[in-house]
């Protein structure tokens, strides 16, 4: 409920004390921010009957209107608010801005607004998009910026880090709480990150980030996507980290145009925790459970459909008519996971998934080395594997066992040459180059002190539940670490002169390069499991495997273009 | 949820920067005084609107944003929530005439009465919610401009919402008055049998009173056949509202699905106006190539009588 229910209380506010009809303006971001929180017939509901985007260039007058504009505060929509003010089209203005303005900024707004339209300016933060309770990303362009060093061109990565700071800040103005900030160590544009914010929430704006102090203060912890590149090359098995890999997900919402037989009306799907019951209860349940699930579901609705058939006496009609809304609403629930499950059940089958994810999974997680190469030769014969589960596959033996065998990795890359990849094989040596060994902070393969290992030896002979699912991303250990309290300060340390005394109740966990549904999935297990602590994950964006491989492609490009 | 406001520093910024700026505007406002006043006018009725422009002469800006009056749909918007206000009370009414009538009396005369006034209570809600639901359909009736019609479909749909909920508050309503009313039938029809019974066993004690029986018989099954007539008239009234219902959820969206994202409904007008924009340059080339059809056939048609024009001086040759 946390990050859902704190953009609808923002929204709700700044709606509900302004009577009348009223028109809702917003920016391409604060679009997807919006949405995602809260739906069209709620808005109608508090009488906004209009959507308009800052950009609109319609000069239709409609007086009778008050509108309410929730805008990024960016250079882009200063212009926008200055040709919208310029020509006001409604009766009156309330601005809102989702996070911190600069005087400047409210000068030049003060400027612009020569016929008075404007009625209050507010700074509301929202400046997240909450897609699920424990879940909010950023949909940063240019997400690929984060694995050129900075010192290369600072000017391109400014505004990413600034966006990035602009979002944990206002994630943690929407809470009301100032964290310690701890950073990974190995990253250098996770500890400049942790730098700013600790000097803008401590410096800059003390008065704002002022509140009331708990015993133990909550923790930000900043980590690099590098530290576990593992988890986004992964085929996942539970329903809303398998509908990202497979189809994908953009803001909750699924684009199955693409698939030819799929009927009209499910064309675009929503995926929401919070309007969906079923989704809710199922979307980190994994394939086989999912599968039984829809069949009951099915059922049911096939049982209450048949006794709508059969309708004899007057009541029967009259019963119907009056369950008929819901009956609707759980007919289009009903064949949107059918459509869903069929999409899916024909990609696994095509692709051949299930004994390649074996193949993954074994690689991730265990650690003998020839099983390992053999394992992957024996997948890469298999007729139908596609040449982009062959370079994962490679990439995951790569990770693995970089040190051990050099030829065996030019191997790989020669024979993914000959292949007719879509991306570039080099891909292999720019992963290692990025998120090698060296590079990462954290023990990814919880082989690095003999502790671990031992854990790993325990737990590989009281075997798996389900195979598909062993792998458990770095995050897991992370969360567990700071459960207990014991997070190295070797691996993760604190910024400046911040130090912590205790084990933290309120975690946000930022990755830098994005997250994907997997790690949400953990986080949102383990806050059931330990309701003491809550711990709320973040990124710039949401990876599936294809966005992963893209942005290493992208950066390997901008290498190249200036000879880096 | 902290928030902070920005309003004060805003104004201050505004009123300061606003006393550097009108000392060159309003010398010229004085001379042109008359222009500045027809203008909006002119305008307002271009567009439709209504406009009372405020213009203050003497330099002082305020409410140079004229407040226009708004569109006549919004009149038939705002009749129909007061419509569904009065719809509101009357149910209230209703729902206490209903109690009333179903506490048992022994007075006849008066049961009549207030089965009448139930029944025109119910025909009253019927009819307003018939009304509300034909001037929900006119608000969308006439096109206008694209943000206009909109913003009627908006509204059309939020009034739609909330009829459907009344509707169905209003037949649930319906629905248990008439199961009470049926049970209270039964039991009745039970307690008469039952006391028929036992005047039958005490028959052979006391015949005399047979024919008083028999009379109270008479009048409870006159009683009971009027209550199932009365619960006949219910189940039309209920029946017609099915098919409110019905034209209602063509109208009202679909929670959870994807036309309830605001994303979507946002993007909907920009493809709109893409695909119209992508219709004509087809609509263009199509026309082009129409042209281009015709010269070929008007070059091949002279080919081909030229030909037959040779052919013609070969043989007259």
């Amino acid at each position: 409920m946390v990050l859902v229910a704190a953009v609808r209380d923002y929204v709700s506010k700044m709606l509900s004390d302004i009577a009348g009809m009223k028109v809702f303006v917003l920016d391409a971001q604060t679009l997807a921010i919006v949405s995602v929180a809260t739906s069209q017939s709620e808005l109608l509901q508090k009488e906004v009957f209009l959507v308009e985007k800052a950009e609109s260039t319609s000069s239709e007058p409609m007086t009778h209107l008050k509108a309410v504009c929730f805008l990024r505060p960016t250079a882009e929509n200063m212009q926008n608010l200055k040709e919208i003010l310029g020509q006001p089209r409604f009766g009156e203005y309330h601005l809102f801005f989702s996070n911190i303005l600069k005087t400047n900024f409210v000068q030049n707004l003060a400027d612009f607004d020569q016929h008075e339209a404007v009625q209050q300016v507010q700074e509301f933060y929202a400046d997240f998009i909450a897609l699920d309770p424990y879940h909010f990303t950023l949909n940063t362009p240019s997400n690929h910026l984060y694995m050129v060093p900075l010192l290369f061109d600072p000017t391109k990565i400014q505004p990413l880090c600034e966006r990035i700071i602009e979002g944990v800040s206002s994630v943690f103005l929407a809470l009301k709480k100032r964290p310690v900030i701890r950073y990974s160590r190995n990253s250098e544009i996770a500890r400049r990150i942790a730098q700013d914010a600790a000097r803008l929430m401590y410096e800059q704006e003390a008065a704002l980030f002022d509140f009331r102090r708990t015993e133990v203060l909550p923790l930000l912890l900043i980590i690099d996507r590098r530290d576990d590149p593992v988890t986004p090359l992964l085929n996942q098995w539970t329903y809303q980290a398998m509908v990202h890999e497979l189809i994908g997900i953009q803001d909750n919402k699924v684009d199955l145009r693409e698939y030819s037989r799929v009927p009209k009306d499910q064309q675009e799907v929503v995926l929401s925790s919070e309007q969906d019951p079923f989704f809710r209860s199922n979307m980190f349940e994994n394939f086989g459970d999912l599968g039984m699930n829809v069949k009951k579901m099915v059922d049911t609705f096939q049982s209450q459909h048949k006794s709508n058939q059969n309708i004899q006496s007057l009541e029967d009609m009259a019963r119907f008519v009056e369950n008929y809304p819901e009956f609707r609403k759980m007919q289009g629930n009903v064949s949107k996971h059918v459509a869903l499950m069929t999409e899916m059940s024909r990609l696994v089958d095509e692709r051949k998934l299930m004994s390649v994810s074996q193949a993954e999974q074994e690689l991730a997680c265990h650690s003998s080395q020839a099983a390992a190469w053999d394992e992957l030769n024996a997948q890469w014969e298999l007729p139908g594997v596609t040449d982009d589960e062959k370079l994962r596959l490679a990439m995951l033996y790569a990770l693995r066992y970089e040190r051990e065998n050099p030829q065996q990795l030019q191997e790989l890359v020669d024979r993914l040459n000959a292949g007719r990849s879509k991306y570039n094989s080099n891909l292999l040596y720019s992963l290692l180059k990025q998120a090698g060994e060296e590079k990462r902070t954290g023990d990814l393969f919880s082989n690095r002190d003999l502790f671990n290992r031992a854990r790993t030896m325990a737990r590989g002979l009281k075997g798996v539940e389900n195979v598909y699912t062993q792998h458990q991303p770095l995050v897991f250990h992370l969360i567990e670490s700071i459960v207990k309290g014991r997070l190295k300060d070797a691996d993760y340390p604190f910024v400046g002169n911040h130090a912590q005394q205790g084990k933290p109740q309120d975690v946000v966990i930022f990755i830098i390069g994005g997250t994907t549904y997997a790690e949400s999935r953990v986080v949102a297990l383990q806050n059931a499991a330990n309701p003491g602590t809550r711990v709320l994950l973040g990124g710039t964006v949401v990876h599936n495997s294809k966005s992963f491989l893209r942005d290493l492609e992208e950066v390997q490009r901008v290498g190249r273009a200036s000879i880096y | 949820m902290a928030t902070r406001n920005r309003t004060a520093l805003f104004r201050k910024y505004r009123t300061a920067l606003q006393q550097v700026r009108p000392a060159s505007a309003s010398t010229s406002a004085q001379g042109a005084v008359v222009e500045l006043s027809n203008a909006p006018l002119l305008r307002g009725a271009a567009s439709g609107y209504n406009r009372l422009s405020t213009v203050d002469v003497d330099g002082s800006r305020e409410g140079v944003v004229s407040v226009g009056l708004p569109p006549p749909w919004v009149d038939v918007s705002e009749e129909v929530a007061i419509d569904m206000q009065k719809i509101r009370s009357k149910m209230g009414e209703l729902a206490k005439a209903h109690a009333r009538a179903l506490m048992p009396t022994f007075d006849d005369i008066k049961g009549k009465g207030q089965e009448h006034n139930i029944e025109l209570m119910s025909q009253d809600i019927t009819r307003l919610l018939k009304k509300c639901e034909q001037k929900l359909r006119q608000l969308s009736q006439d096109r206008g401009h694209s943000e206009d019609m909109k913003l009627r479909v908006n509204v059309q749909r939020s009034l739609a919402t909330d009829l459907q909920t009344l509707s169905v508050e209003f037949r649930k309503h319906q629905k248990g008055y008439l199961q009470r009313l049926q049970q209270q039938q039964q039991q009745e029809r039970a307690s008469i049998t039952a006391s028929y019974e036992r005047g039958k066993e005490d028959e052979f004690y006391d015949p005399g009173f047979n024919e008083q029986q028999m009379s109270r018989l008479k009048k409870a099954e006159v009683l009971s056949e009027e209550r199932e007539k009365e619960v006949q008239q219910i189940m039309e009234s209920v029946n017609d509202l099915a098919q409110i219902m019905k034209d209602l959820s063509t109208l009202v969206i679909d929670q959870g699905t994807i036309v309830d994202r605001i994303d979507y409904n946002v993007q909907q007008v920009a493809t709109s106006i893409e695909q119209g924009v992508r219709e004509l340059e087809q609509a263009e080339r199509t026309q082009k190539k129409g042209d281009m059809v015709f010269c070929v056939m008007v070059l091949i048609a002279l080919c081909v009588f030229m030909i037959c024009v040779l052919i013609f001086k070969k043989l007259v040759l």
